[in-house]
């Protein structure tokens, strides 16, 4: 694996009692890269994801981003997460605070910038989103796909180097998944390093360079977009793509 | 000649009242200055102990833990005994710090359960956002869990807080002259235990009331965008 990787794991594994969540996973993405996981659920994804923010700790191996190795007694967790954004499934929005208030609480907090900055960060990322006029709104006037959108912005606002997205469109009605996408869409095209836990093959086919196939706590298959959706070579990713593709 | 009569006595029962009254009057401070004082280190001791019973560190939880279970089963007015006629003795305490001790702790043990509760209400993902943003654990509670579980406690915590003002009455057996004392005083010097105690339960009524409104007007202007019921 080249040096330059900006996320790198070295055997990781995690367990949840009896269940295997992650079986020694080596993995890697380079800066730049937009890398969508797939697999069926309960195959590790998403725990792949929390454990690179460390949300969930490893039980053994190592992490390391943007060549900061992260401990296990979690000391240096909050610089590491300030360099990750995360977009979860559930938006997880803070309920008591408006648009422009979800933006600007860890940029104040974190970041140490000042109101009028953070604000003007926010307001920038908004009108990004298509989003502008909902700045004084509450989480709970906006739509599931508005929502997703604030959160993808409240995630950007603290200028993360790489964006994980945990099944960003999964709990969303189906007219309001083609807005999520699009901002997402438009962020890999700038050049955000992306890891994508998802099941729409349809943006996947669209931008990832990268498709990694999971099943059971392991990496069973990956390879550029066009030959692992194609042509896959693995029976387990063989059908689990004729299940989802139709 | 009977309409004269009972006139007469709605006028000497009015004449009693009033002079209870004028009699009590000068306890009521003393009752307010107590429930405030104690309620206020309740909240003070019930926060810390509370966000202690959440506690990664086994010893502290567990710690707390046995504080809530041991003064949440014995009855105040044991603490008060034991604390103005145990403690006190040994500390020194008088009447009145007997009484905002006692009061302060027995209701701390009750208000950590409340807001223990109210911070577990609110959903993990709440926490994993603000900790994906880099945000400390402190600053999580701070800015996310606290402001949101605020809305949740405030209801039960008004209740401790009415509970709190009526229970400010046991002290009167330690002989610190708050309201129920008064009520007592009056009633040994004039034999009229009817007339007292309707004013004494009517003072406290009054004070109950006026709480809940206050808290009703709290409850509404922290209200949390989408929760409860749309009116």
């Amino acid at each position: 694996m080249a040096q330059n990787m900006i996320i790198r794991t070295v055997e990781i594994s995690k367990r949840f009692g009896e269940i295997i969540a992650l079986d020694k996973v080596n993995f890697g993405v380079e800066p730049g890269e937009v890398v969508v996981i797939i697999g069926p659920s309960g195959s590790g994804k998403s725990t792949l994801l929390r454990c690179l923010n460390g949300l969930e700790k490893v039980d053994s191996g190592e992490i390391i981003i943007d060549g900061i190795k992260l401990d296990k007694d979690k000391i240096n967790i909050h610089k590491v997460r300030e360099e990750l954004g995360m977009v979860f499934q559930e938006f997880n929005l803070f309920p008591h605070l408006s648009v422009s208030g979800n933006l600007c609480l860890a940029q104040e907090t974190v970041r140490k910038r000042s109101k009028p900055e953070a604000e003007k960060i926010s307001l920038e990322l908004l009108k990004k989103v298509g989003l502008l006029d909902k700045k004084d709104s509450f989480p709970n006037q906006l739509s599931g796909g508005q929502q997703q959108r604030v959160a993808i912005a409240r995630a950007l606002a603290m200028n993360p180097k790489i964006m994980l997205f945990d099944e960003p469109t999964s709990a969303l009605d189906p007219e309001m998944i083609g807005e999520v996408l699009e901002v997402m869409k438009n962020l890999a095209r700038e050049g955000m390093t992306m890891l994508v836990v998802t099941h729409e093959i349809g943006f996947a086919r669209e931008v990832a360079n990268r498709i990694i196939f999971m099943d059971q706590g392991k990496i069973i298959e990956e390879g550029c977009a066009k030959d692992i959706l194609n042509s896959p070579q693995n029976p387990r990713t063989i059908s689990f793509l004729s299940k989802v593709l139709k | 000649m009977f309409l004269q009569q009972i006139f007469n006595w709605i006028s000497f029962q009015l004449h009693i009242l009033k002079n209870i009254l004028i009699y009590l009057l000068p306890a009521i401070p003393m009752t307010i200055k107590l429930t405030l004082l104690a309620f206020a280190l309740a909240l003070i001791l019930g926060l810390l102990i509370g966000l202690s019973r959440l506690s990664q560190r086994g010893l502290i939880k567990a710690m707390s833990k046995i504080y809530v279970d041991v003064l949440r089963g014995i009855p105040l007015l044991v603490q008060i005994f034991f604390i103005y006629f145990g403690l006190g003795k040994i500390l020194n305490l008088n009447r009145f710090l007997a009484g905002v001790i006692a009061i302060a702790v027995c209701y701390s043990a009750y208000l950590a359960e409340i807001i223990r509760a109210g911070i577990q209400a609110i959903h993990k993902g709440q926490y994993q956002a603000a900790l994906s943003l880099g945000m400390t654990p402190y600053q999580t509670m701070r800015y996310v869990i606290l402001p949101q579980s605020f809305r949740i406690i405030v209801p039960p915590i008004a209740n401790e807080f009415i509970a709190s003002l009526k229970d400010s009455s046991l002290v009167s057996i330690i002989g610190l002259r708050e309201l129920t004392r008064a009520g007592r005083e009056y009633y040994s010097q004039y034999f009229v235990d009817f007339q007292t105690w309707l004013v004494v339960g009517i003072i406290y009524l009054i004070m109950t009331l006026s709480l809940s409104r206050l808290v009703a007007w709290l409850e509404k202007k922290y209200r949390v965008h989408g929760y409860g019921i749309p009116r």
